[in-house]
């Protein structure tokens, strides 16, 4: 049966079922229900059957390669699927799943508006891009499939084409993507002209020939390359923008998985292909890494716009991976082999927690905006009672990525801290300082990402409604109240089953070339007891569980004792006379104000007040006060900016060459073929 | 040996030509001149394209030799003799250079081609050196005419210069491809001159003459 499964057919089956839903909604493109119909059922199916590959690929015990020839000497359509792409596949398919089934009633509100036909032509495209991008096993394969991916997320965040918001994000991240695709190019050139293949498998025999300068600048190129896809801080300018604007079935998708892609590349080349790394690329992805998280988090708290504020979230959790990988570096080329897996496990988990949980909060986030129609969490309040199911996903999600027990976050961040904890303990002086630093982030983003979503999920579902859109919100409907939900019982049950998956995790990484076989430094005994370090630290999630659900009894149970023989008195909240109104509740300005005053340093918030009076003679009685809090962004005043202004500068030099004049072109022509011929002999 | 040394005689007479006549195409003003030198030019090529079927017989070099001097010997001059009737296009537009000093870059592009870049080039062939070497010199001073002439009929006349430079030079250099890729080349040029002479025409109509130098209006 695995046999069967893992058969080219059925992998090629996988794609061309995405293929069918690109090119059938396409066809319906006329009918609204057709295209959407489509587009989703292909998306879903396909979906399916990637899961059910990617399960089978995980227990193989082989790497799986299927070789495809084509007609351009260098190109070949090589894939092959070890356990780590298998990993990344069940990712890609599972969220795909979820939100394809949610997208299936979420596009309902596009109808008449926007073309539905090209949204599931891109959507489905850009699935099939992603899993092209995890599978291929040829360097100019795999740019194609870079590019599919990143082209046809493009397309679905201007897909709302008539917000000009929308359009400038799209062209930001256009750009930004690109500038990334050029360093990824320029490293996987690098690779080719030291190991002479464009074959990943063959780059990875060659490893030998390629020198360490070579080697630092392939890390240096793949990092910034990778890791703007990916959204670390500075590289980030993209995410925020990008997110928000495409549609929320499609920004969960890029949220929670496309981001990844990055992960999974470096991963790949800094761990699989060039093995050995020099211990300095571990410390620069673990500083990288522990700010991406802190700033990340700190950014979201100052967020109004709850898809913005997601998407913030996603540059922390980048930042809470690297944290892993970037450990997991340092201990590989340390040969601290056990600590290495422990780190980059942790990485591994962060990324299927972080896939699932973002997902759904993104879900979550779409479910309130299409019934209020607006991203501003000042014009949410009380959505719980309208909303109430909507609430209770979101409430998992927000407990999940505030790594509260005995949700998936709380393990995957508990392991990180196991991976720090281990380098505090046993490196020396500045790699001591280094792993002190990072954990000191981790603690602080871990407390600020409970604020953030203590306010998210405050003032979007609870006290009073702020707008009169909240007033006549309604649940949303059945297909994407089952995509939300199923993803909230997988963020618990990850949790719980955590314990299970270290196994799987185990063997993902015995297939990579810089572990092999090591000594596990993560054991789970019987009883699902997770110890690390041979009892240096150890949790179980069953217990966990088993604990709350008894508090939680036990918690109900002292209530109804002590309130048994109390009257309950309903009546209206006494509010000094006035009618309660929302203006009396907290803003999300106001509720993360203090925290943005502690960090102004890092924030450099701006605070304009402004007053007017009512008679210019006295000034006891002010007819109105306002009060502008902003942050600006740093990255683009100090550094973007200036960037811009630079290369504008020596753009409008060179342009000067660009004369219109035809002999000087041809002059150009003959001077450079004269320089080519000189050099060349 | 004597049909050997015939042999030489013959192709290094005809590379001569080719040179000479690129040369003189920076000396005349006159846009008839200009294309008469060009058919001399064109010939030579022929001929030396037809030369090899005295020795054998290929109905496929007979074809593509054919075609060669029919489009550039017959066709391409014709177009432009046409052309130059119908607007009234005596002259060829200024010049960036003056005559004295556009011959000494000449000499200057002639003494580079037996420089130590371009000798290795030359040594392609070994026996074909001086002819090689004459061969990249036409390719060098056509170039020097596109560069040079501000008229768009000596432009268009500098690039058929250049490819005939290119042709000589593939021919001698061992470089020749199949009779059939170098049929669709010349077919590639038949569809060339017309769009260049259409490109003449409303270059004339747009700017009312044929500077090119005036294309510069047309950025924004």
């Amino acid at each position: 049966m695995q046999e069967l499964i893992l058969s080219q057919t059925v992998f090629f089956a996988v794609l061309a079922l995405f293929g069918l839903g690109a090119i059938s909604s396409l066809f319906f493109r006329k009918d609204d229900k057709l295209a959407n119909l489509a587009g989703s059922f292909f998306a879903i199916l396909g979906s399916l059957l990637g899961i059910v590959y990617a399960v089978a690929a995980l227990y193989s015990d082989t790497s799986i390669f299927y070789e495809m020839k084509s007609s351009f000497p260098l190109l070949s359509y090589n894939f092959n699927i070890d356990r780590l792409a298998a990993f990344f596949i069940f990712i890609i398919s599972l969220i795909s799943l979820f939100c394809s089934i949610y997208g299936a009633g979420y596009i309902k509100h596009f109808y008449g508006k926007y073309n539905i036909g090209t949204l599931g032509f891109f959507y489905n495209l850009f699935i099939a891009g992603m899993l092209l991008v995890v599978s291929s096993s040829n360097i100019l394969f795999f740019l194609i499939a870079w590019e599919i991916m990143s082209l046809a997320s493009y397309f679905l965040v201007i897909y709302e084409r008539d917000k000009q918001e929308n359009i400038k994000a799209g062209f930001l991240y256009f750009v930004m993507t690109h500038i990334g695709t050029a360093f990824i190019i320029l490293a996987l050139l690098l690779l080719y002209k030291f190991a002479g293949s464009f074959d990943f498998l063959a780059i990875k025999e060659a490893v030998g020939s390629i020198p360490p300068l070579a080697k630092d600048a392939i890390f240096i190129l793949a990092f910034i390359g990778f890791g703007t896809k990916a959204g670390i801080i500075p590289m980030h300018i993209w995410l925020p923008a990008a997110h928000p604007a495409a549609p929320s079935h499609v920004s969960a998708l890029m949220s929670g998985v496309m981001i990844k892609t990055g992960i999974y590349m470096m991963i790949r080349i800094f761990f699989d292909i060039l093995p050995n790394a020099p211990v300095w690329w571990g410390t620069v992805i673990l500083i990288c890494g522990a700010t991406s998280a802190l700033l990340g988090v700190l950014y979201a708290l100052t967020e109004h716009d709850i898809k913005r504020l997601l998407a913030y979230h996603s540059i922390e959790n980048i930042g809470i991976i690297l944290l892993g990988l970037g450990s997991a570096l340092v201990f590989a080329a340390l040969n601290m082999k056990s600590f290495a897996a422990l780190a980059l496990i942790a990485s591994l988990f962060h990324i299927l927690n972080h896939a699932v949980f973002k997902s759904l909060l993104f879900l979550g986030a779409g479910s309130v905006i299409s019934k209020t129609h607006t991203r501003n969490i000042e014009e949410y309040g009380g959505l719980i009672k309208h909303m109430p199911q909507t609430a209770l996903f979101f409430l998992a999600g927000s407990m999940a990525i505030s790594a509260l027990p005995p949700f998936n976050g709380f393990f995957s961040e508990w392991l990180t801290f196991q991976a720090l904890f281990e380098g505090i303990k046993s490196m020396s002086s500045f790699y001591r300082w280094i792993f002190v630093f990072s954990a000191g982030s981790l603690v602080l983003t871990s407390g600020l990402a409970l604020a953030c979503f203590v306010k998210a999920f405050g003032l979007t579902f609870l006290a009073r409604p702020r707008s009169e859109a909240v007033k006549h919100a309604k649940e949303s409907s059945f297909s994407l109240r089952l995509g939300m939900a199923t993803l909230a019982v997988l963020c618990l049950l990850l949790g719980l089953l955590s314990g299970f998956l270290f196994a799987i995790f185990n063997k993902i990484l015995q297939g990579i070339k810089s572990f092999g076989d090591y000594d596990p430094a993560l054991v789970v005994s019987q009883n699902h007891l997770i110890s690390v370090n041979g009892g240096f630290s150890s949790i179980s999630a069953p217990a966990i569980f088993a604990v709350l659900i008894l508090a939680g009894i036990a918690a109900f149970a002292i209530i109804r004792l002590i309130s048994k023989d109390q009257k309950v008195k309903i009546g209206a909240t006494w509010d000094c006379g006035t009618n309660l109104g929302p203006r009396m509740e907290i803003t999300s300005t106001g509720f993360s104000r203090t925290i943005i005053m502690i960090f102004k340093g890092i924030l450099k918030p701006s605070k304009q007040a402004g007053i007017e009076y009512s008679d210019a003679n006295m000034r006891y009685f002010p007819k109105s006060r306002t009060m502008v809090f902003e942050i600006s962004d740093v990255y683009k005043k100090y550094f973007y900016k200036p960037l811009y202004s630079f290369v504008f500068k020596i753009s409008a030099r060179v342009k000067k060459i660009q004369s219109g004049n035809v002999n000087a072109y041809v002059l150009y022509i003959f001077m450079a073929l004269i320089l080519l011929l000189f050099f060349a002999v | 040996m004597i049909d050997a040394m015939n042999n030489s005689f013959f192709q290094f007479t005809a590379i001569t030509a080719v040179f000479l006549s690129a040369v003189l195409l920076h000396i005349t003003k006159r846009n008839s001149t200009a294309v008469s030198l060009y058919f001399i030019q064109s010939l030579a090529v022929a001929a030396l394209l037809f030369r090899p079927l005295f020795e054998n017989f290929s109905l496929a070099v007979l074809l593509m030799a054919g075609l060669t001097l029919a489009i550039k010997a017959a066709v391409a001059p014709l177009f432009f003799s046409r052309l130059i009737k119908r607007h009234q296009l005596k002259f060829s537009a200024s010049t960036y250079l003056n005559t004295p000093l556009t011959l000494i870059v000449i000499a200057a592009l002639a003494a580079l081609t037996n420089s130590r870049i371009f000798s290795h080039i030359a040594s392609i062939d070994p026996d074909n050196k001086k002819i090689l070497g004459l061969a990249i010199a036409v390719i060098l001073v056509s170039f020097f005419l596109i560069i040079n002439r501000k008229g768009a009929v000596s432009q268009i006349i500098g690039i058929l210069s250049l490819e005939n430079g290119i042709v000589a030079f593939a021919l001698f250099s061992g470089l020749e491809q199949s009779p059939a890729l170098q049929i669709g080349v010349i077919f590639d040029l038949f569809v060339w001159v017309i769009i260049a002479a259409v490109f003449i025409s409303m270059i004339y109509k747009q700017f009312g003459s044929l500077d090119v130098t005036e294309l510069k209006h047309l950025k924004e």
